[in-house]
């Protein structure tokens, strides 16, 4: 750290002094939970830090740690309610049908990619989508099911394809 | 998220998609077919993104149905109670309690954990540092200004002079004015003194002072060996694992502490030697460059099932 500083860094480490525990404490009244929260905010001076022509040109610095915050708040609670659903279901699983602690490893870091992938999409447009992809239900049974018609299935369909393939990208 | 796509690139993801919606629906005509393969073969990007495609499909398939139905489509609730205070102050379960091979159940009822290649440190509220390492389970008690380690390691540094008694399991050890790292496992737990002096208890036998640069190890059955502690031991604190002249043996039993999954060698090569300083929050590359120096391969079933096996066998 003998380096000189950067603007840049300086801006930073200003900020960072400034607004750490507000932002900290923001958080931790929204998780209840003071280590998660410390966790968040880091990764939001993080974030911060990723864009810095952004430093510079701030104006007003806690609305935009929180724009960032709230961004990750909203993606760390997908993550846990994601994980809460699986282990529920993995609870649900008969004995014989349990995969190894491997497995469950894995298909947890699968899903949430998938996961991410599906975020923003419209509910009714993320289930006829996962419809055919997992359980191979046709545009019919898909329709009958959303009571919605087989040409609306198929836009569903590729808004979902796109909305994917671009998040993909 | 808020990226922002060229035009070209959503026109192309929009034409891609309206024809694997087209397929999907199991209405697509020999005329259709023919068309799509004429799109795919016009440009290199129509063919680029057709794979994509194809690959998206295929990560739908390799999940088990019923696990990723019940999972991807869960209830959820909308952002605006996302943000409201104090929502989720539940606890809920961590992503370590998946590894159950690594973390027994029993590290649910402690206060603190993190899970494998994971390390926090802690602020205690007299200003002592507490640190832990991957795969670590604490029950910190400072009513009674008592700290119990379940399982894993930890660095501990009291200013105060009033000691912190931390449980061990096999020992209970005093630490007041005095750095510490504790570690402990089903077999032993060993206490090595980074500065200052500490009080050891052990369960059976005669209490005992350690001082700086001291370590002791107690096995379960309760003997204990004492010698100098390897000053390079607690550098896990700053995320790396530096070794010189160790077996790799050694070196792979304690970096698989870092990495979910298996980790597996081949006996041939237990005895090999490494050195260097390596970064424990990317244990993926830590193979590669052992690989890269030694003469060994790295064979992945998956990133959570890897063996390393000697060079000449692998080709």
């Amino acid at each position: 750290m003998s380096e000189a500083a950067s603007p840049t860094e300086q801006t930073l480490h200003g900020l960072y002094r400034e607004h750490r525990s507000w932002l900290e404490r923001w958080l931790y009244q929204r998780l209840g939970n003071r280590w998660d929260a410390a966790d968040l905010s880091q990764d939001t001076f993080l974030r911060v830090l990723a864009s810095p022509q952004v430093l510079s040109e701030l104006r007003e610095p806690r609305a935009y740690l929180l724009t960032v915050g709230k961004r990750l708040l909203v993606n760390f609670h997908k993550r846990r309610s994601l994980e809460q659903a699986y282990l529920e279901a993995l609870a649900n699983l008969p004995e014989a049908q349990m995969p190894s602690p491997e497995q469950r490893w894995l298909l947890l870091e699968t899903l949430q990619a998938l996961d991410e992938l599906l975020d923003g999409l419209p509910p009714a447009v993320r289930r006829a989508f996962l419809w055919s992809q997992l359980e191979g239900l046709n545009y019919a049974q898909i329709a009958e099911r959303l009571a919605v018609s087989e040409r609306t299935v198929k836009r569903y369909m590729a808004q979902a394809y796109e909305h994917c393939l671009l998040v993909d990208l | 998220m808020n990226r922002t796509f060229s035009r070209e690139s959503r026109q192309l993801a929009r034409t891609a998609a309206r024809w694997l919606a087209l397929l999907d629906s199991g209405r697509a005509s020999a005329d259709d077919l023919q068309r799509l393969q004429c799109w795919r073969a016009a440009s290199p990007q129509h063919e680029q993104i057709w794979q994509r495609a194809e690959g998206l499909r295929q990560r739908f398939q390799e999940v088990p149905p019923s696990l990723a139905m019940a999972s991807l489509d869960r209830p959820e609730p909308n952002r605006r109670t996302l943000l409201k205070r104090g929502l989720m102050v539940a606890v809920l379960l961590p992503a370590g309690w998946l590894l159950s091979q690594q973390t027994p159940l029993q590290a649910l009822r402690a206060d603190l954990r993190t899970a494998v290649g994971e390390r926090r440190g802690v602020r205690l509220a007299d200003g002592s540092l507490l640190q832990l390492n991957t795969a670590t389970a604490v029950d910190l008690d400072l009513v009674h200004q008592r700290l119990t380690l379940v399982e894993g390691e930890i660095a501990l540094n009291v200013s105060r002079a009033q000691a912190l008694h931390v449980e061990l399991g096999m020992a209970r050890v005093s630490v007041g004015q005095a750095q510490v790292c504790l570690r402990r496992d089903a077999e032993q737990c060993r206490i090595a003194v980074l500065h200052g002096s500490v009080q050891v208890r052990p369960r059976h036998g005669a209490a005992l002072a350690l001082q700086a640069g001291d370590q002791l190890t107690i096995s379960a059955d309760g003997s204990g060996a004492m010698d100098r502690f390897d000053p390079h031991q607690p550098d896990w604190r700053d995320g790396v694992l530096s070794v010189n002249d160790q077996p790799l043996g050694q070196f792979l039993r304690e970096l698989s502490r870092y990495r979910p999954g298996w980790l597996r060698w081949e006996p041939a090569l237990e005895s090999l030697k490494v050195t260097g300083t390596f970064r424990l929050d990317d244990t993926d590359r830590v193979l590669t460059l052992l690989a890269a120096s030694l003469p060994l391969a790295v064979q992945a079933r998956s990133r959570y099932w890897i063996t390393l096996v000697p060079r000449q066998k692998a080709a």
